[in-house]
């Protein structure tokens, strides 16, 4: 069980990205996070895994607190926290493979990756992974050679290697179309499901929210404006939602349109 | 502060002018520019006495350079026009850019204050028209000389661009015939040569003489004794090749006849043999020598070639020097990439904004990366010289200190600009901090580092043959030796393979940086 207490991030310019937030997430839920560009999601996951240092509060998860944690403390603590990221971030000019196993540093001796030598059951278990995500052929290749969605299952494989507890996705899909979209999160549905993995995801496209959220918490500005279940997303009022994403924001629905049901458009 | 200078320009303008017209006509003849300025176009009044002083300037410099021995300006300005007819051009341009500055005051002050702008276009054209023509005169420019002597120059040139024939040789053996001499005659002379078997010989009669002499008389005047007059046959030589003949004096010194002055050479006929009418030359010996008889020789000497074709000692040089040249630049890189390696990272903004100290440092680095920078490879190999002498070393060193401080700029930019997400992703993974860097920051920076360090060797080795030319060693150095020995065909062989050498590395260099970037 994660559990959030006033968390509070003011960065060195004076920007409150983060104000005064606290939620729990019950281990096995796929949270969503919802807000506009700017309102603190990214910055909320990242102090979550303290790729960024919050400047207040705590995060109690599995009943340590992960922002008291240094040096060897965090890094063993990162291991069982997953991070997906919205531009994929995998190093570009590394093969498929290499990306993978990077997830497997924290596992591994420090000079033996030097020469890039990682243990058997290390390598065993990245083919598995990209078995599991079905990018076994492209193993061989470099990272900047894939689509996006083929880049992206790369990014969850990486994070799968960590054998992880929790997974942080920011944005999985914000870079891919909505095909794609859907089939990444597939991905992340069946961890969810499948493995009893915890997701937190931030989302922009609603549709998504509601069909793969179990819980979501909505921010404006940093604070925390909304908190549902699966049940209060799809039954979200217009009110609700213009608390959300601003009284300017239009919510378009086309339930003839597979893939796009709604999507939020900023006037 | 732009708006408000054209205010006060627009104020300015706006006034009338100080002086009446025709007195800023007078004024600007006295003074140029003086008339511009209190009609209230100051600017144009500044830029005009400026042009003025520096043309009259140059003027100066220039007709006392073309009549350096001339005294007195009607003198000196004669002199300058008779020898070189463009002072007279640039003379008649100076005055029209005179007559146009009275003028111009004198309308100045006459439109001042009104808000018609007069704009100096056609004094525009006609200024840079001086400073062009006295450029010519300074630069010495002479396409009629470009066009007639280039055709002097067209045998040079030639053998620069094919020097082929120079990289073989054919291997010679000198074909050698003697006959013995004596002088003076005594009782014994000696016998005439015996006839050899397939080799060849002289036979002279007489066998024995006087050389020819100069004997100063007492009334100062010289009497010419000629030699003796030899008859001499030659057998057995290679037919139809040409013969020199060569004289071997009792000093052993050896050299060649020459009859009437000029070098004496027979053609054998097909049998290869020859007859001639030579006359004894002078001697250069003491007459110690002559004491007691002394033994001369007479040789007839046949130059032939033996065997195949070989290559030529200048193509193997140009080849040893090519080589060298190669390995100049590569060591260079060697310890460009070693030494700027660390400056790199001091050099590199988004490692150094830490606080006011690194970022202290990032612009000391910096700013010493680009004044080694800015000063000329060609500079510093002749700083290393005068430390390390001549030779590839002091290329090396001039080359190392170059490419540190371009690849230490380089490289730093590459630096600057990683992409911070692969090291957040590793960051997330639990990676420690060498990990990190090992597989978030080097898989990034070693394709631009890869790319970088190929250019810049390709440049160095492109540099160490002009590094050659002040004496760096390679290929360079030979080149110089050679032009300044006018060989102009050995010279051939090193720019073609410098030429060569250039060309197949860009491609090399190409080839190998697309596969990494």
């Amino acid at each position: 069980m994660l559990e959030i207490r006033n968390l509070t991030k003011i960065y060195e310019d004076g920007t409150l990205a983060v104000d005064d937030v606290s939620f729990t997430v019950p281990d096995g839920e796929f949270l969503v996070v919802i807000g506009l560009s700017g309102s603190g999601k990214s910055t909320l996951l990242r102090c979550i895994n303290r790729l960024i240092d919050p400047t207040e509060g705590e995060i109690i998860w599995n009943g340590i607190d992960l922002a008291k944690l240094e040096g060897d403390e965090l890094r063993h603590a990162r291991r069982k926290i997953g991070m997906v990221f919205q531009h994929f971030n995998l190093v570009d000019r590394s093969s498929v493979l290499t990306n993978i196993l990077t997830g497997r540093l924290g596992y591994s001796k420090t000079w033996p990756t030097m020469l890039h030598r990682f243990p058997i059951e290390d390598r065993e278990k990245a083919w598995q992974t990209l078995e599991r995500l079905g990018i076994e052929d492209q193993a061989h290749k470099l990272a900047r050679e894939l689509s996006g969605g083929q880049q992206q299952r790369v990014g969850i494989a990486r994070a799968l290697m960590q054998d992880p507890e929790l997974m942080l996705a920011d944005e999985p899909v914000a870079s891919l179309d909505p095909v794609l979209a859907h089939s990444i999160l597939q991905h992340l549905e069946d961890l969810n499901q499948e493995d009893g993995l915890t997701i937190i995801c931030s989302l922009h496209y609603l549709d998504l929210v509601q069909r793969y959220s179990t819980s979501v918490i909505g921010l404006k500005a940093g604070k925390l404006v909304y908190q549902g279940s699966k049940k209060d997303i799809r039954n979200m009022t217009d009110d609700e939602f213009k608390t959300i994403y601003g009284e300017e924001a239009i919510r378009i629905s086309d339930t003839s349109l597979e893939g796009s049901l709604g999507e939020v458009v900023e006037q | 502060m732009k708006s408000k200078k054209s205010q006060i320009y627009k104020e300015a303008s706006t006034l009338p002018s100080i002086v009446p017209p025709w007195l800023a006509a007078v004024l600007s003849a006295i003074v140029p520019g003086l008339g511009q300025a209190l009609a209230r176009a100051v600017q144009r009044g500044l830029v005009i006495f400026f042009s003025f002083i520096s043309i009259i300037g140059l003027l100066v410099w220039r007709f006392k350079d073309a009549a350096p021995r001339d005294e007195g300006v009607v003198d000196i300005v004669r002199k300058a026009f008779r020898l070189e007819p463009i002072f007279v051009l640039i003379s008649i341009l100076f005055v029209i850019f005179y007559i146009w500055i009275i003028i111009d005051a004198y309308q100045m002050a006459k439109i001042a204050g009104k808000p018609d702008k007069r704009k100096p276009i056609v004094v525009m054209v006609l200024l840079i028209l001086v400073f062009f023509v006295i450029g010519w005169q300074i630069g010495q420019i002479d396409l009629y000389a470009f066009v007639t002597k280039f055709g002097d120059a067209l045998p040079a040139i030639s053998r620069v661009l094919w020097p082929w024939e120079r990289a073989i040789t054919y291997p010679e053996e000198t074909w050698m015939g003697t006959a013995g001499l004596e002088t003076p005659c005594d009782d014994t002379p000696p016998p005439p040569t015996e006839p050899l078997e397939d080799k060849p010989y002289l036979i002279v009669d007489p066998t024995c003489g006087t050389p020819s002499e100069q004997i100063d008389q007492e009334d100062g005047t010289i009497e010419v004794m000629p030699g003796t007059k030899l008859h001499v046959e030659g057998y057995n030589f290679t037919p139809e090749k040409e013969v020199e003949i060569w004289w071997k004096d009792p000093a052993i010194s050896q050299f060649r006849h020459r009859e009437g002055g000029d070098i004496l050479r027979v053609i054998p006929d097909e049998n290869g043999y020859f007859e001639e009418e030579i006359t004894w030359p002078y001697r250069l010996i003491p007459d110690s020598y002559l004491e007691g008889g002394a033994n001369w020789e007479l040789q007839g000497r046949q130059v032939t070639t033996i065997g195949d074709w070989e290559f030529s000692a200048e193509l193997k040089m140009a080849i040893e020097k090519m080589i060298e040249t190669i390995f100049i630049g590569m060591m260079a890189t060697f310890f460009g990439i070693i030494l700027a390696l660390p400056f790199s990272f001091l050099a590199a903004r988004n490692l150094m904004r830490a606080n006011a100290f690194t970022l202290g440092i990032y612009y000391l680095v910096r700013g010493v990366l680009n004044i080694i920078r800015s000063i000329e490879p060609l500079i510093w190999a002749i700083i290393a010289i005068i430390i390390v002498g001549l030779g590839p070393f002091a290329g090396i060193l001039a080359l190392v200190v170059h490419s540190i401080a371009a690849l230490g700029k380089l490289y730093s930019e590459a630096i600057e600009s990683i992409d911070s997400g692969p090291i957040e992703a590793v960051t997330a993974t639990g990676a420690n901090w060498l990990q990190t860097i090992m597989y978030g920051v080097i898989p990034q920076i070693i394709p631009p580092f890869v790319s970088f360090t190929i250019y810049r060797w390709d440049i160095n080795i492109r540099m160490s043959t002009v590094i050659g030319l002040v004496g760096g060693g390679g290929i360079g150095y030979l080149l110089t030796q050679w032009i300044r020995m006018l060989d102009y065909s050995a010279a051939g062989i090193a720019v073609w393979f410098i030429a060569i050498t250039v060309a197949l590395l860009d491609y090399i260099s190409a080839e190998i940086r697309e596969r990494f970037i």
